[in-house]
């Protein structure tokens, strides 16, 4: 049995949420939806130990938030500093302004951002650009496997999904037990003979990188 | 707004051993700039303000590799790291006191930009930055080492700082073979030189 990976989403407007969890359930992924920053933050409180979502989407205007205790600013500085490894988009009708966007920054430096003025469905495609990605010859499938496009063999484990959706950042890994993960990925990689390979940058921080000739990896996705 | 009530929880001030440009600046607008500038995976951008720089400073471990400035004065922990640790230090407008010799100050935010990307795409012979952190030879072999970065990133400039300072980056480079060599030059400035070069001389 497999567990399905984590997307925490962070939305105030009710419609809109379960809009998102409906999209994330259909690719089979496990919505942690909450409607307010301090719902996210129980959310990821709660789950600190059996689970790191390999995603998260922000809101960054919460004003129609059942409960204002506290800000989306508070959930970003807690995914950057408990879960760096997690990509975190975050979506506003004013990510033009400087201002917002350097506070945006500083509670989370590595957020990617979405204009929320560009709707729904483009906020849909671009998770889907990043989850359904494909690195050299290996794509994300369901959200839940990796697959060699060559052979067509897959690998479950959700740190190996997190190494394609960072591609070609760096992830930090939490745990003895998701480092040994990630070995065993780069063994798989390597016993396929994938044109991508794993490597290493020392205390627990991996990523993936494409051999020139083979593959070409997509461009990084930067707003 | 999603302003934080905590800003001692800020991200950016979350200790990490990425490659750093620290951006200090009054209002940050300099820092999403730059942030639009860099290649995505090649650094992380710490906007940082005085008041809470030196504590920024302090969580780029080992240290930044990058210090943008403009229009604020230096705190203490940030001109230490500048005068001892070999750090790209770009300044935009007028120069603060304590900034190091190797310093490159800049009139426009333009030039600025063009130069922060020069030094993300610096390639010194088969030796190019990584992303995130190290640097990548041509055959995929990594070398890690923030004063090799530095290096490289400041490439065919320098740093003000004692040769001594560069004793193991220096070894490194023997060892790998990599055909070059650590070496002071005329300006002062300890930088990267060809082995070929520095062999002549």
């Amino acid at each position: 049995m497999r567990a399905n990976p984590e997307v925490l989403i962070l939305e105030d407007d009710a419609e809109t949420l379960d809009e998102l969890q409906t999209h994330f359930t259909r690719k089979r992924f496990h919505p942690l939806g909450a409607r307010s920053a301090s719902r996210a933050l129980s959310l990821l409180e709660n789950n600190r130990y059996s689970s790191r979502p390999v995603l998260a989407i922000i809101d960054w205007d919460l004003g129609k938030a059942p409960d204002r205790s506290a800000s989306s600013g508070d959930v970003l500085s807690r995914l950057a500093r408990e879960l760096r490894e997690c990509p975190v988009i975050v979506y506003s009708q004013n990510i033009d302004a400087f201002n917002v966007r350097s506070q945006i920054q500083r509670s989370h430096p590595r957020a990617l951002l979405h204009d929320k003025r560009d709707g729904d469905a483009s906020l849909l495609e671009r998770i889907d650009r990043m989850l359904d990605r494909t690195v050299g010859d290996l794509r994300i499938h369901d959200g839940t496997v990796v697959v060699h496009l060559p052979s067509l063999d897959q690998h479950h484990h959700r740190e190996a999904i997190r190494l394609v959706v960072h591609h070609p950042d760096i992830v930090t890994f939490h745990s003895d037990t998701a480092t040994k993960a990630v070995r065993r990925f780069g063994e798989w990689l390597h016993s396929h003979n994938s044109a991508v390979r794993l490597v290493s940058h020392g205390n627990r921080k991996y990523r993936l990188s494409v051999t020139a000739s083979e593959g070409a990896a997509q461009p990084c996705d930067k707003a | 707004m999603g302003v934080t009530d905590a800003p001692w929880m800020l991200g950016v001030r979350a200790p990490d051993r990425g490659r750093a440009i620290l951006v200090v600046t009054v209002d940050g607008e300099l820092a999403v700039a730059v942030h639009d500038a860099v290649p995505g995976g090649m650094a992380i951008i710490r906007d940082a303000r005085s008041e809470d720089a030196d504590e920024i400073t302090a969580a780029c471990l080992p240290w930044p590799w990058m210090v943008i400035g403009s229009a604020v004065s230096l705190t203490p922990a940030l001109a230490s790291v500048l005068c001892h640790r070999p750090v790209l230090t770009f300044w935009l407008g007028d120069v603060p006191a304590g900034l190091p010799g190797h310093a490159r100050c800049f009139d426009r935010p333009a030039a600025l930009l063009d130069a922060v990307r020069g030094a993300c795409a610096a390639q010194v012979g088969e030796m190019r930055l990584a992303p995130g952190s190290g640097v990548e030879l041509d055959d995929g072999t990594l070398m890690r080492g923030a004063m090799l970065e530095s290096l490289v990133a400041a490439y065919p400039h320098g740093f003000a700082l004692p040769a001594q300072n560069f004793r193991a980056v220096s070894n490194a480079l023997t060892r790998s073979h990599a055909g070059w060599c650590v070496q002071r030059d005329e300006t002062g400035c300890v930088r990267l030189v060809s082995s070929q070069v520095g062999a002549g001389r």
